[in-house]
């Protein structure tokens, strides 16, 4: 569904090769607990499972995150999605797209993909509803030609979820 | 050190005349003000010739001005100049976190911008002195270094055996010979002292500073306590690499060392400052004032300074 755009990226550059393979080390030694990352030969996108965390609303759920970085990584932000079937909740749009600021104007090279996936664990997690945002159909069709959540002008809502 | 906050409203308000209510009623301050008008704009006028961007702080009687100027290795100092009424017949006296001050030339042609200049070429003297300083603060275990200014000529060095020695590094002249004084027991120091006599002919101008002092004291000498942490350090906080690529496109820079750390104390992270400049240019909250970009550390958010365009 999403990430058409992906088939232009551009390969990664040296110094973002050289900070994944160290990130992807790091992962390896001290895994985020709730998030499972088969690794693969690609480097540029990881597909991880997410958990949902005992004692919250998706307990027993398993959903998948899709991690693409971008030739200037860590400069730019990866771009994050859930792949479908994506959780419900009122920060997640049913492509997937996450509402979440540290994956758009938030981003700073000091955060890391395992640090992003505690921020959207802990983003379920605080969740009480199991809902779509209020505006989930009208962005959908707005991104249907398969644009990048990047490409989108966040309006970030409450942080209280 | 510096506030940004301070260099966004404060100078502009009170460059279009704005006072502070306070200062009201306005009646009886205008003779005062109409006296002072002649002085209030050649300082302005001079101020944004030196550009409003490197204004730190300014006196409401601007009975001083103090401006930020960053050296060549960017470190970032502030130039204090304070001004009277006789100002620009008498030179203005200036003060500035630095071992000595310069003699300032002056003229009653002469502008704020002559002393900025002036002390720019003073810091360009100053180079080796704080490059041999932090040589020791980076190798040696320093008592007291949280009290340690640009201005101190002197460290406290822990030399092991319950020993230590202050030593008085000579700023226009900062790998020669330093002057000593050992402290310790007796037995110890007196043996300090036979070995310095003895040896302190080797020491070189061409070896370094910390180098020379092993050389003559003829012991290794304990490193900072916190060294085990700083092997960490030591990888950019942004590409996470001890060392940059080797590639065509980063000039001189290319293979090099991390050379920029965040000057708040309790962070210290360590940069490549081609990283942070990419960094820095790469979102739009980053100022840009002639070749130096401001921004906050991707880490703590103090603020950092970062020249642009390659360093020799």
């Amino acid at each position: 569904m999403t990430g058409s755009s992906a088939s232009s990226r551009k390969v990664l550059s040296k110094i973002a090769t050289n900070r994944l393979q160290k990130e992807l080390v790091e992962w390896q030694v001290n895994p985020p607990s709730g998030f499972l990352h088969k690794v693969t030969d690609n480097l540029q996108r990881w597909v991880i499972e997410v958990y949902g965390a005992q004692g919250t609303i998706y307990a027993g759920e398993k959903y998948q995150l899709q991690v693409d970085f971008p030739e200037h990584y860590p400069m730019e932000a990866p771009q994050v999605i859930f792949l479908h079937p994506a959780p419900l909740h009122p920060h997640i749009y049913s492509n997937g797209h996450i509402c979440l600021d540290i994956l758009y104007d938030s981003w700073s090279p000091a955060m890391t993909v395992s640090s992003i996936c505690i921020s959207i664990l802990s983003m379920l997690s605080s969740s009480t509803v199991k809902e779509r945002p209020e505006d989930n159909d009208r962005y959908v069709k707005n991104c249907r030609n398969g644009r990048s959540p990047k490409e989108t002008r966040w309006w970030f809502h409450d942080d209280k979820v | 050190m510096y506030n940004p906050k301070a260099l966004c409203s404060a100078p502009w308000a009170r460059r279009f005349g704005f006072a502070g209510w306070g200062e009201l009623p306005w009646a009886t301050k205008t003779t005062e003000l109409a006296l002072s008008s002649s002085f209030s704009r050649a300082v302005y006028s001079q101020i944004e010739e030196i550009g409003w961007e490197h204004l730190v702080k300014v006196a409401e009687d601007l009975s001083f001005v103090t401006f930020r100027v960053i050296d060549k290795k960017e470190r970032v100092h502030e130039l204090e100049i304070l001004l009277d009424k006789s100002y620009p017949n008498c030179p203005p006296s200036v003060s500035a976190d630095v071992p000595y001050i310069f003699d300032l030339e002056w003229s009653t042609n002469s502008r704020l911008s002559d002393v900025v200049k002036q002390f720019r070429q003073h810091l360009e003297k100053l180079q080796q002195f704080w490059s041999t300083l932090e040589e020791i603060d980076q190798s040696l275990w320093i008592s007291d270094s949280a009290q340690l200014h640009r201005a101190t000529p002197y460290r406290h060095i822990n030399i092991g055996n319950d020993c230590s020695v202050i030593l008085l590094i000579h700023a226009s002249d900062p790998r020669s010979l330093p002057e000593c004084h050992f402290m310790g027991s007796d037995e110890q120091v007196n043996l300090l002292r036979d070995k310095w006599r003895r040896n302190c002919k080797r020491w070189t101008k061409d070896k370094l500073f910390t180098e020379n002092l092993a050389n003559v004291l003829e012991v290794d000498l304990p490193g900072p306590p916190g060294i085990e942490k700083n092997d960490q350090q030591i990888e950019c906080g942004i590409c996470y690499s001890q060392f940059l690529p080797i590639d065509d496109e980063l000039g001189g820079e290319s293979g090099g060392k991390t050379d920029y750390t965040c000057e708040n104390s309790t962070c210290s992270k360590a940069f490549h400052s081609v990283c942070l400049r990419d960094w820095l240019r790469s979102i739009t909250t980053t100022r840009q004032s002639f070749d130096v970009l401001f921004g906050n550390c991707p880490y703590c958010s103090d603020p950092v300074a970062v020249k642009i365009g390659t360093r020799t």
